[in-house]
């Protein structure tokens, strides 16, 4: 059972909306949006509990955007994706305060399972 | 036009190359996430009414799926590797783990040794240290000694890729059936693949115990250091 409200933010319109789809099927409230800056703005309409963040996007950065949430609200854990074969990217994520990162494409179970980790840890803030 | 500038302009022309395939790879993750995801969304649905179903029908389908997830599985890690070989030429000189390396090239060679039938076994040592050095001037390295390996061997036959620690350095040991013809070693003395080896402080040797070894030294280089190919 994941009770925070899970916002996913990934330009590619229909991979977010589908994984959106298939978070609901397993009963979690889930809604995505397809650029940094319109994440940004549903951060105050939603007010998310856990953040699933692409790492590129057109707009801004994903390590941007991770930014900007944690000055927003620093107890929003964000769950990046990656496509990047190095670690590089990933390493410089956790630094500025990701919970964790998974590469792309996803497996929906790590997924669910590394949201449920991140929900615990929320509820005990 | 000079040797130095000749290189540089080659040097480019591999990080260039670097970068279209890194495009490549993480673009074709991104397809890749969407069947996934599309692929686990049909079956996702499935499991929700297959009750009322007919069941042989259910069963084909989740076959299918089944069948489009493992290849997605065994795309996006050939993607990842795709992507981790086109970054290595991102930092000409940085510390990595020569297993590692060894890895994400295999997966690509491994077309070789199974077109031709050979049959590879790995003996990777764990633990071993990091290296600093030219990752991807490495890696071209490995593909032509692997290669010029696999040429001298017959189908069926079977060799061995091995990793060692000798004191600081770790060596890549490619053992070789015997009966592979000590005269053949010669091979591995041409002139390009030489200077290579030398341009990472490496050492080739060929050693007859039986069977033929190739043991391949790397070592680190002093740090701050650069090869020819980035003076």
């Amino acid at each position: 059972m994941i009770n925070s409200k899970v916002l996913v933010i990934d330009d590619e319109v229909e991979f977010a909306s589908t994984l959106c789809q298939r978070l609901k099927l397993r009963g979690i409230v889930a809604f995505d949006v397809h650029s940094g800056s319109e994440g940004l703005v549903s951060l105050v309409k939603m007010n998310p509990g856990i953040v699933i963040l692409d790492l590129k996007m057109p707009d801004m950065s994903g390590l941007d955007v991770l930014t900007k949430i944690k000055e927003y609200d620093p107890t929003i854990e964000v769950i990046m994706l990656t496509g990047h074969g190095s670690t590089g990217s990933g390493l410089e994520a956790k630094e500025k305060g990701a919970f964790d990162c998974i590469m792309k494409p996803v497996d929906l179970a790590e997924l669910v399972a590394k949201m449920k980790t991140a929900d615990e840890k929320r509820s005990k803030v | 036009m000079d040797a130095g500038m000749e290189n540089s302009i080659r040097q480019e022309q591999i990080e260039s190359f670097g970068r279209l395939m890194a495009g490549l790879a993480h673009d074709m993750k991104n397809h890749l996430g969407i069947i996934r995801e599309s692929n686990g969304l049909m079956d996702d649905i499935l499991a929700m009414g297959a009750s009322g179903e007919d069941a042989k029908m259910v069963e084909r389908l989740q076959k299918s799926i089944a069948a489009i997830e493992r290849r997605v599985v065994l795309s996006a890690k050939m993607m990842h590797h795709l992507s981790g070989l086109a970054h290595r030429t991102d930092s000409p000189l940085s510390s990595f783990l020569v297993n590692e390396l060894i890895e994400e090239e295999y997966t690509f060679l491994e077309r070789f040794s199974r077109l031709k039938q050979i049959g590879i076994t790995f003996e990777l040592r764990d633990l071993l240290p990091a290296v600093y050095n030219d990752p991807s001037l490495l890696q071209h390295i490995f593909y032509r000694v692997y290669a010029t390996c696999l040429d001298l061997l017959e189908n069926q036959q079977k060799m061995t890729i091995a990793t060692v620690q000798e004191g600081k350095n770790v060596v890549i040991v490619l053992t070789l059936p015997e009966g592979v013809p000590a005269t053949d070693c010669e091979v591995f003395q041409e002139k390009k693949l030489l200077a290579a080896i030398d341009k990472i402080n490496g050492q080739l040797k060929v050693v007859e115990q039986g069977h033929m070894e190739v043991r391949l030294t790397v070592a680190s280089l002093p740090l701050g250091e650069q090869t020819s190919f980035n003076k």
